[in-house]
């Protein structure tokens, strides 16, 4: 395929150039993509099924629904939220477990028995404590989200080079100075990794916690609408996820990108 | 310097007891809907250690408290499981039908065995399609160009919205709750893959080819051990959301094995059987995540040379 044909003397062919030029080619690939979506729904399945061309008519309708932006801003403002409350209780509890071997060894193996826990399975326990609520989704996303935190925050830490620390404590650091102006900036890279990570996780726990628990939400928007048989519109809701994830993901890439160019495939996959 | 290794493992064995105690301190002051204790006291021996405790400390225990333990232990009903192997064998059954019949005598090795059905069907897909994408994208450097952004953006959309979809086109028997496992697993197999096909530099191929390599062996001796150390890093993590799924599957779909247990003692307000539950999915977990990182570790030795 990637073969190109003799040049004629009107240039290379259109498929030399379309596989040459990857702007042609991703936008190839997603009319196939679609396409195949779009006719195997049309042959094979029930006509309420989602399928592209219903999800674009739906858009508009969906989009100047106050109940999607409501149950958006629900959801999303509950992950930020969340996520902020992680990121504070993540960094103090990583930079401790990454500074002080003895608070490590006490830590660790809660912080990783929480992390391995699926966190679906606590959902039950959370809505037992927090009822059929918008707590119970808040508890689910800091879950989620606290203990990735956490351990790329004390993996960083860990991984500081002993010349910074040597340096700073030559010219009298005091130990604020050394936790967080010296430990938590050389392991932002990690924190950034493990930010990724809680975000997924946090959005993930929150759809899930809204379906489980019929909570107002995103997840309960897409669930009310998928079974009033109206999937082109949920459809739309769950562009609205993937928008966030996405762009939420591309913002800590580019954080990376910019400030930390050194930086690879660091911190806990 | 063994002293010190000592004293270290100590310290976690400590903080180990330390919270097993706390959680069976902080079980006791709940009523039983909204925390259970580890050991508690409904059954015969956690009840006469309880009762004993109670003793020295001059009070009685009225109410039961049941335990996390005790109910894991009735969950898995050795005697039940036990009574079914004997039986079977007496029948002059092979150990194998014996097997499964002991296993179907206990609620909790039935769930077990349901869940992980579940689990490894959806993963076998899911490591499949991802592997076989995946390397194909390495070995055609057009169709990595092509995809590449679809796969990321799809990598970072929460599966879990697709639930709903999912209960409302094929329902929820046991091959939609596979499609849902397989979901969530696929995207980071294939995106770990896929960052392995990119970092593949083209003059590997070159070379290859310079040196008149056959496709065969092209795929065997360039790209699978190339890609394999990424994909592994896409394996841990697809088996963490695989659980995920599983669990999410089995308790937003119709209710079966773990999920079922976990959904059953939430409705019963039995907060020791969600515990339990809760425990054993830990459990698997931490067993599953261990089988890949030795893997890991035994077979792809050259993954850390790579990076």
């Amino acid at each position: 395929m990637s073969t190109a044909t003799a040049p004629t003397a009107a240039g290379p062919s259109l498929g030399a150039r379309i596989a040459a030029s990857p702007f042609w080619l991703k936008l190839l690939a997603g009319l196939v993509l679609f396409g195949l979506w779009e006719f195997s729904v049309r042959l094979f399945a029930a006509p309420f099924v989602v399928r592209p061309s219903g999800t674009i008519a739906a858009l508009p309708a969906a989009l100047s629904d106050p109940a999607l932006w409501a149950a958006s801003w629900s959801t999303l403002s509950s992950v930020f939220v969340g996520l902020a409350a992680s990121l504070v209780f993540g960094v103090v509890i990583g930079v401790a477990m990454g500074r002080s071997p003895a608070m490590n060894r006490v830590s660790e193996i809660w912080v990783n028995s929480f992390y391995t826990m699926p966190m679906v399975a606590v959902l039950p326990v959370l809505t037992m404590w927090f009822g059929y609520s918008e707590g119970a989704r808040f508890a689910i996303i800091v879950f989620a989200a606290l203990f990735s935190i956490i351990l790329n925050v004390a993996d960083g830490v860990r991984n500081v080079p002993r010349e910074y620390l040597e340096v700073a404590r030559s010219f009298r650091a005091g130990p604020r100075d050394i936790w967080f102006g010296i430990s938590l900036f050389a392991s932002l890279p990690y924190l950034i990794a493990g930010i990724r990570l809680a975000i997924g996780r946090a959005l993930v726990g929150a759809v899930l916690a809204e379906i489980y628990a019929s909570i107002p939400g995103v997840g309960f928007y897409i669930l009310s609408n998928a079974r009033a048989l109206e999937q082109n519109t949920a459809m739309c809701a769950v562009l609205i996820l993937a928008a966030f994830g996405i762009g939420m993901d591309a913002i800590m890439r580019w954080i990376l990108r910019t400030w930390f160019p050194w930086y690879r495939r660091e911190g806990r996959q | 310097m063994n002293l010190g290794a000592g004293h270290k493992t100590g310290q976690v064995l400590l903080s180990l007891l330390a919270g097993l105690l706390i959680w069976e301190i902080a079980g006791w002051q709940f009523n039983t809907a909204f925390f259970a204790p580890l050991l508690g006291s409904d059954t015969g021996f956690s009840n006469s250690i309880a009762q004993w405790i109670a003793g020295i400390a001059g009070k009685t225990i009225s109410e039961p408290h049941p335990g996390t333990l005790p109910k894991l232990w009735s969950l898995l009903d050795p005697a039940a499981i036990g009574a079914a192997w004997t039986s079977a064998r007496a029948e002059g059954g092979s150990i194998l039908t014996a097997l499964s019949a002991a296993a179907n005598a206990s609620d909790l090795l039935r769930a077990l065995a349901s869940s992980l059905a579940l689990f490894l069907t959806g993963l076998a897909f899911a490591l499949t399609a991802g592997l076989a994408l995946g390397m194909g994208m390495a070995r055609l450097p057009w169709l990595r160009v092509a995809l590449e952004d679809y796969i990321l953006g799809l990598y970072a959309t929460p599966m879990a919205a697709l639930i709903p979809f999912i209960l409302a086109i094929f329902g929820f028997e046991f091959w939609p709750k596979v499609l849902v496992v397989f979901l969530f697993a696929l995207f980071p197999v294939l995106y770990n893959t896929l960052e392995g096909a990119r970092s593949l530099k083209p003059e590997y191929l070159e070379v290859a080819r310079a040196f008149r390599t056959g496709e065969r062996r092209l795929w065997t001796d360039v790209i699978i051990p190339y890609t394999l150390p990424y994909a592994m890093t896409g394996l841990r993590q697809g088996v963490a959301r695989a659980l995920v799924g599983m669990v999410a599957a089995e308790i937003l779909l119709n209710p079966t094995g773990i999920g079922d247990l976990l959904i059953g003692s939430e409705r019963a307000f039995d907060m020791a059987g969600v515990l339990a539950s809760i425990l054993v999915v830990t459990l698997l977990g931490t067993v599953l995540m261990a089988l890949v990182r030795l893997i890991e570790t035994r077979f792809i030795t050259w993954g850390a040379a790579l990076r």
